[in-house]
């Protein structure tokens, strides 16, 4: 295509997603699939507590049976920055090896794309991953630098490319962070799953996802990727300009559940945020559970852990009344 | 005898020796599917040493086999579509001494490429203050896509490779890219004297540099004035004793050394991780080594 024939074409994504700018009336909320989600919220102060034991009650509560399955670990690891909150804790991610070894998975790895650093195993030694997972670089994979397979179907693209680590695993397990986020509102395990997608077919950041639009991107990622499981870091969680400019934010808890849409939902609910209000969350209501009602709240309720995130100003419309 | 530096550098072309999968090409990592960028600088690095020429052989008929009808080049044989590192088929074929109508259809290719920010709706959104970001979209620029927006790596890498092939190119679209490329750079240095991805600022916060990135940007402005880049290399200097990122160290280090600044060499042997990009660039980036082959021969 030469540079007249694509500027037009380009035009209007460009100015509808990258700029934020928004064209069309959100759609009507959908009442969601058949039956109810089960989300578990595990009280956890800090991450020196017994994270496996509070993650095997998560388990216990939601359902999850992952017994024979080859499992990918999806952490959320982003920056350079040990002395603040941006990735996943390394002990949330040990105690997740640990966990799905204990659950009887046939194989567990760990899995990361970041969206704009390119040295993943650096990063991940400055996050102390190296140092606190045992045998850390045997089981992680550069989900950027992996081999890749094409895809048919994902965002009316005629061929979408995944790592082979992730098109091979059979339940792969989201361990977001509790973070808000400077263009989506609010980070969680939807969203975690852009490191899914490879940079070295996509770039970094993986501008694709922007022009494809970032809330259906999320949509999307979750559509294809159905065997999924949510693990929340809130022990300490991202406040303001999230997801890497904010300020920590003591939450104390683990959400955990199948269902990603009903996880995220009660995750920005117990930030203080409206999920029917978060764009993502209202696209994705035909694959999860966004309504309260149809979530079936185990552990800790809501109220007793609710601890309002600040907002940008951008976003303070998002904030749950 | 040989010495620490030697041992540095020998251990990585050792390493990229051994790693040079049967197709040709290298892998990211050892034992897996060739791609064109960790195949890019694993025969810049390995360039002129003993046996490289059937090494060079191999690689660059693979890396041709990946062009597509319009001139680009697929960033691996698993992938369909060109993309950025077409930039770096054009560098390679500018050391290998290649100037054929297929290079010529690559760099027709990259002019023709532009930011998607660089459209009449996005420079009406950035003058109404619609943008969440304070870019300036009068600039062109390289996607890592067709139809996405500029960033600094991609353009930093077509910058080098149409400096480098500028002399035997006809036609003045080059050199008027390659000025708006490097204005484009330029114009998204963060407020910390670096360079990120290439977005300096969203919703009026300032977002910090990157030391790769810094160190790619500078590779892209060789040949611009000195008083210009002083910051910018006084900020690679200063990134680079600081950073925890071997990679970005890798970046900072051929950069600086191709902008004739002094740079340390290694203090020792250093380890070789696994990674063959990683140790193609630390490769590249010794004294020894062939960072020159990034050079721009002063090219502005």
């Amino acid at each position: 295509m030469t540079r007249r024939q694509f500027i037009p074409l380009v035009g209007v994504a460009a100015t509808a997603s990258y700029a934020s700018i928004k064209l069309q009336k959100p759609p009507k909320l959908s009442d969601g699939p058949a039956g109810n989600s089960a989300v578990a919220i595990i009280r956890a102060r800090s991450y020196s507590e017994d994270l496996v034991s509070r993650m095997l009650e998560g388990v216990r509560q939601t359902g999850l049976d992952a017994r024979g399955k080859r499992v990918l670990l999806k952490p959320n690891l982003v920056e350079f920055d040990s002395s603040t909150v941006i990735n996943t804790d390394a002990s949330i991610i040990a105690a997740a090896v640990e966990l799905f070894h204990r659950l009887g998975a046939s194989d567990v790895r760990i899995g990361e794309g970041p969206g704009h650093r390119r040295d993943t195993l650096d990063l991940a030694d400055d996050a102390r991953y190296r140092a606190t997972i045992p045998k850390f670089e045997s089981i992680f994979t550069d989900l950027n630098r992996d081999d890749v397979s094409p895809i048919r179907g994902f965002a009316d693209e005629p061929e979408f490319y995944f790592p082979n680590t992730v098109l091979g695993a059979d339940l792969i397990v989201s361990l977001a962070k509790m973070k808000t986020h400077h263009w989506a509102g609010a980070t969680l395990s939807m969203k975690n799953l852009f490191g899914l997608v490879p940079g070295a077919v996509y770039g970094w950041p993986k501008n694709k996802l922007h022009y494809i639009g970032i809330p259906r991107a999320v949509v999307e990622l979750s559509r294809h990727f159905r065997n999924t499981f949510a693990i929340v870091d809130g022990v300490v969680g991202m406040e303001g300009n999230g997801p890497i400019q904010g300020t920590p934010k003591p939450a104390g808890v683990l959400v955990m559940g199948r269902d990603l849409v009903a996880v995220d939902s009660t995750c920005c609910r117990i930030m203080g945020i409206d999920p029917e209000k978060v764009e993502y969350l209202r696209m994705a209501a035909d694959l999860g559970h966004v309504h309260p009602g149809r979530i079936e709240q185990r552990g800790e309720t809501i109220a007793s852990v609710r601890t309002n995130f600040a907002l940008i100003e951008e976003f303070s419309g998002l904030r749950l009344v | 005898m040989s010495t620490v530096g030697d041992l540095y550098l020998e251990s990585r072309l050792d390493f990229l020796r051994k790693t040079q999968n049967t197709d040709g090409g290298w892998g990211y990592f050892p034992a897996k599917q060739s791609w064109l960028e960790p195949t890019t600088y694993a025969t810049l690095a390995l360039h002129g040493t003993p046996g490289s020429d059937a090494s060079f052989d191999r690689a660059w008929k693979l890396v041709r086999s990946w062009q597509t009808a319009e001139g680009s080049f697929r960033p691996s044989g698993q992938v369909q579509g060109g993309t950025w590192v077409t930039a770096h088929v054009v560098t390679l074929a500018t050391v290998r001494g290649v100037y054929d109508d297929s290079v010529r259809r690559s760099v027709d290719w990259m002019l023709s490429v532009v930011g998607a920010e660089h459209t009449v709706l996005m420079r009406a959104a950035s003058f109404l203050h619609l943008l969440k970001t304070k870019l300036d979209v009068s600039h062109e620029g390289w996607p890592w896509r067709e139809g996405n927006a500029a960033w600094i790596e991609p353009t930093a890498h077509t910058l080098v490779a149409l400096k480098k092939v500028a002399g035997s190119y006809k036609g003045g679209e080059l050199e008027h890219r390659v000025r708006d490329g490097e204005a484009l750079v330029l114009s998204r240095r963060c407020s910390d004297g670096g360079w990120n991805c290439g977005n300096p600022n969203v919703l009026n916060f300032d977002l910090p540099s990157y030391p790769e990135t810094t160190g790619l940007a500078l590779l892209g402005l060789q040949g611009r004035n000195a008083s210009e880049l002083a910051g910018p290399l006084d900020a690679a200097r200063r990134f680079r004793e600081e950073t925890k990122s071997s990679l970005a160290k890798a970046w900072l280090t051929i950069a600086l050394r191709c902008h004739r600044q002094n740079v340390r060499a290694p203090a020792g042997e250093g380890k070789v991780i696994g990674d063959i990009m990683l140790a193609a660039l630390e490769a590249l980036g010794h004294p020894d080594g062939n960072f020159p082959l990034f050079g721009t021969g002063g090219h502005a």
